[in-house]
């Protein structure tokens, strides 16, 4: 029996929407295509972030202009501030979850010294390594809302989104949503 | 019209400084006294120089928790906190004010930024959801405190107006 185009075609069309089912991706997409942001981030669209060099407490030179390509999270934080202790395990789990080298995790510690960075990491049995602003005063340039503050910085050097507050970078949303970030610029 | 919400303050405690709470249907705000022992451990933890420390200490601090439980934009400026005792205004030191003074003494960089990361913003957009705090300074009293802020909705500022009160604000002492 010779089966009509018009129904082969559309039986097609079915088998390949069945096939494609969900992805991660679309769980983190809005109807309009665009990132689902989840709660906490806003957008932050201000334009190009300010460049700064900073060293890290084993002594690297780091510069932020040198992270073109790669999606950067960048975070403030100081010993002293609850919410930045509570964080960091969670951003811990982010670096662990997030094996991509178009992502970059960026600490910035503000205006404390590097015998308080070290004990306060060492404490918490994190392996993330901080920058340290020694004087406050990259910290001053970028004015985050309070501490801890995290922008995300595209690959293309602009802040495009800012979270408040100490936020649970662990979890599935977070994570999706960063994944998703990357995947958009590949 | 200026329209004075009703404030539920919650009294949290029963000692003679007490922290509280004044919330709104759009806000809640928490105040913390904080004793002249708390603050010198803190900064003296910190590497602050002595004479900021002695400086600090025969102030008034109060830990200032801010959460915004409202669906829009609430705007908070400390220039619309209007602060008195027995009736006779009280100044609040701008952090332009204690920068100065910081710089007079020639107090090092870092721990400047740290004591202005530790004062609550002079002006804040809170976001829904939004807590954010930090310490207000002012000078020490003996006598309740009273405070009238005033907080504006809406991306814009232009939105409605949200006034909270309360004379139930003490400066915390040591312990004798």
């Amino acid at each position: 029996m010779k089966i009509p185009a018009k129904v082969f075609r559309l039986f097609i069309l079915t088998l390949m929407l069945c096939m494609a089912g969900p992805s991660s991706a679309d769980e983190t997409v809005d109807t309009t295509g665009n990132e689902k942001v989840p709660f906490g981030i806003r957008d932050y669209d201000i334009g190009l972030a300010h460049n700064f060099t900073l060293h890290d407490v084993d002594g690297e030179k780091f510069e932020l202009e040198k992270t073109r390509g790669r999606w950067v999270f960048l975070h403030f934080w100081a010993s002293w501030c609850g919410p930045c202790r509570e964080e960091m395990p969670a951003i811990q789990k982010l670096s662990d979850e997030i094996k991509s080298d178009k992502f970059q995790i960026v600490m910035i510690n503000t205006a404390e010294d590097e015998d308080t960075i070290f004990e306060f990491l060492a404490a918490l049995n994190v392996e993330l390594s901080s920058l340290m602003d020694i004087d406050g005063m990259v910290t001053e340039v970028w004015k985050p809302r309070g501490l801890p503050t995290t922008f995300l910085i595209s690959p293309k050097g602009e802040i495009r989104y800012q979270a408040i507050g100490g936020r649970d970078w662990g979890k599935t949303e977070y994570i999706d949503f960063v994944e998703h970030l990357i995947k958009s610029t590949d | 019209m200026l329209n004075i919400l009703p404030i539920l303050v919650v009294v949290a405690s029963t000692h003679t400084v007490l922290p509280i709470t004044v919330k709104t249907p759009e806000l809640e705000i928490n105040f913390m006294p904080r004793t002249p022992n708390q603050l010198g451990s803190f900064y003296e933890a910190r590497g602050f120089p002595k004479a900021m420390r002695d400086l600090l200490s025969k102030q008034c601090f109060i830990t200032v928790g801010i959460l915004n439980t409202s669906k829009e934009k609430i705007w908070h400026d400390l220039s619309n906190w209007q602060f008195s005792v027995a009736g006779k205004p009280i100044k609040r030191e701008h952090r332009d004010y204690w920068k100065k003074r910081w710089q007079d003494m020639a107090v090092p960089l870092s721990k400047q930024s740290t004591f202005r990361w530790t004062l609550i913003p002079e002006t804040l957009d809170y976001l829904p959801d939004e807590h954010e705090g930090g310490n207000i300074i002012l000078p020490f009293t003996d006598q309740p405190i009273s405070l009238t802020a005033t907080f504006l909705k809406g991306d814009n500022r232009q939105g409605k107006k949200i006034t909270i009160q309360t004379d139930k604000l003490y400066c915390a002492e040591d312990p004798q």
